[in-house]
């Protein structure tokens, strides 16, 4: 699905990841874990063709390092981004109408007001006065309605009251049975409940990989993420 | 006795006022595309109006067909601007001073060239309607009636595009926030081509439609730049619905001074008016902000996070 190489990536002439490799299996929901600054945000935005980067990223047995945002999108792989990425000024139903393009027209609308019922009533607010827990829903809601063979998913419960993430979850564990995942998480909680692997990235470079749980029983994810 | 007779104001001279709104309109609404959307300080914009008036120019010479120039104009000027965008200013979107540099150097050259062709000798293109109509007792000139009807034509279809169709919704999107609209399937380099390449062929379309009634040569396009960067700015940048209020702002306040002052007094005025406008409209905006908060006060975020709205900075459609 996606299998990542010696990927270098960062901003201007500063380097944030270095010889980052990583493969994200078919239905495989993969959690992508670090302290803050550890570069799992730049990773995704590298992979989906924000940053310029070296090394080589193949989805699917394409070779796409050198694609854009736009062609990466439609080869099938879509990015749920933390809250703050809106569109200013647009609409909760523009917002989803260029996810999944008009010709879905109101079925896509009706669908992600039956996933989450609050955008239902939102649809002509914009998205931008929406609370934070109500924007990943949107971001979760854009990305499930286009059925993606693989979601890059950006703390999709950070900073939300628990009564928001008992809303979020049923929607995420539907995306993780549609689609493989590579989820950036730091709750050890939630990962362990979503995710079958885990890599632990440190300075921009992965300091561990495996099954999770045992990530987890040998105290590296404890360790790593100093809790 | 009215205050338009008490100024010793005819009908013909309210229509004039209407006219100067038309045309400080018109020559705004291709750099809503190109500075107003897609935020390149496009000092070549004047240079569109030109290509598009000689265009017509060109035209009419060749066939007698003044119409069919006029036609061809957008053509032209928006295939330049493609051609332009694509060429030297797509790798300058991030880069505000050498996008500014740039289209300052296209201007100054694409007049030298005109002016190569065509010499600096001032040249003359027909009204494709002459005459004029009686209107309510007074005779109004067709052109200039053309040149409003079109005005009011190109900006109803410019609002549609924008706000109806599924381009102007990623064109909104990509302005306001490329890397996800990327992200989500729309081609950026794509989008703000098309974009440049809509605001050059409406910017040629507004010169072949004033030529008629301008004196054509190389500095005609530098007749309305300065006029058209006041009327974006005044109307807040990006902002349909603010370019047009604007446009009759400046251009009412203008034609009006000119009548009962002079013309040197009424640029003076108009420019103190836009300067004045642009220094107070934050303070405005805030007040006009808070007042709806008090009206509306159920109005903001949802329950249930940590998450802030953010209302700030956005350019508005509309």
């Amino acid at each position: 699905m996606l299998d990542v190489s010696g990927l270098h990536a960062g901003y201007g002439s500063s380097t944030v990841l270095r010889d980052v490799s990583l493969e994200v299996l078919p239905g495989q929901v993969v959690c992508l874990m670090g302290r803050n600054g550890a570069g799992k945000t730049t990773l995704l935005r590298a992979l989906m063709g924000v940053l310029s980067k070296t090394g080589r990223v193949q989805l699917d047995g394409r070779d796409v390092t050198g694609w854009k945002g736009h062609r990466i999108n439609a080869a099938g792989m879509v990015w749920v981004p933390q809250e703050d990425s809106v569109f200013p000024g647009l609409t909760v139903r523009e917002h989803l109408l260029i996810a999944f393009g008009r010709r879905e027209g109101d079925a896509g609308l009706a669908a992600a007001a039956a996933l989450f019922p609050i955008l239902g009533d939102r649809m002509g607010q914009e998205a931008q006065t929406l609370s934070g827990g109500e924007r990943k829903m949107l971001g979760i809601a854009q990305a499930l309605i286009v059925h993606p063979k693989l979601v890059l998913m950006d703390e999709p419960t950070e900073g939300v009251a628990p009564i928001i993430v008992e809303q979020l979850l049923p929607a995420i564990r539907m995306l993780t049975q549609s689609a493989a995942v590579l989820l950036v998480e730091q709750n050890i909680d939630m990962a362990l409940a979503l995710g079958s692997h885990a890599y632990v990235l440190e300075h921009g470079t992965i300091v561990e990989s495996g099954d999770i749980r045992r990530l987890q029983d040998d105290g590296v994810l404890e360790r790593r993420l100093a809790l | 006795m009215s205050p338009g007779a008490a100024l010793g104001f005819l009908p013909t001279d309210s229509f004039n006022v209407v006219v100067l709104i038309g045309v400080f309109v018109l020559i705004s609404l291709g750099l809503h595309f190109t500075f107003g959307l897609l935020n390149v300080v496009n000092l070549a914009h004047g240079e569109f109006l030109l290509i598009g008036a000689y265009t017509a120019f060109q035209v009419q010479e060749a066939t007698g067909n003044v119409v069919l120039g006029i036609l061809l104009a957008p053509v032209v000027a928006g295939t330049v601007g493609i051609l332009i965008e694509r060429g030297i200013l797509r790798p300058l979107y991030e880069r505000p001073l050498d996008s500014l540099l740039a289209t300052f150097g296209l201007a100054v050259i694409i007049r030298q060239v005109v002016q190569l062709i065509y010499s600096a000798n001032p040249r003359t293109v027909q009204d494709a309607i002459g005459g004029s109509i009686a209107v309510a007792g007074f005779n109004v000139p067709w052109w200039r009636l053309v040149v409003v009807i079109a005005t009011v034509g190109l900006v109803a279809l410019v609002s549609v595009i924008l706000a109806r169709t599924s381009f102007g919704l990623h064109a909104r999107a990509t302005v306001r926030n490329p890397a996800l609209a990327e992200t989500m399937g729309i081609n950026v380099g794509l989008m703000r081509a098309a974009l440049f390449a809509l605001g050059s062929a409406v910017a040629g379309l507004a010169g072949a439609l004033l030529a008629p009634i301008n004196t054509l040569d190389p500095q005609f396009g530098l007749l309305f730049l300065v006029n058209a960067f006041l009327v974006v700015i005044l109307g807040g940048q990006g902002s349909l619905r603010g370019l047009v209020i604007a446009g009759a702002l400046l251009g009412g306040t203008l034609s009006i001074l000119q009548f009962v002052i002079s013309t040197v007094y009424a640029q003076i005025i108009v420019l103190v008016i836009a300067i004045l406008a642009v220094r107070l409209r934050p303070v405005l905006a805030a007040r006009i902000a808070a007042y709806r908060d008090r009206r509306s006060p159920a109005q903001g975020p949802g329950p249930g996070s940590a998450g802030k709205a953010v209302t700030a900075g956005a350019p508005r459609h509309g």
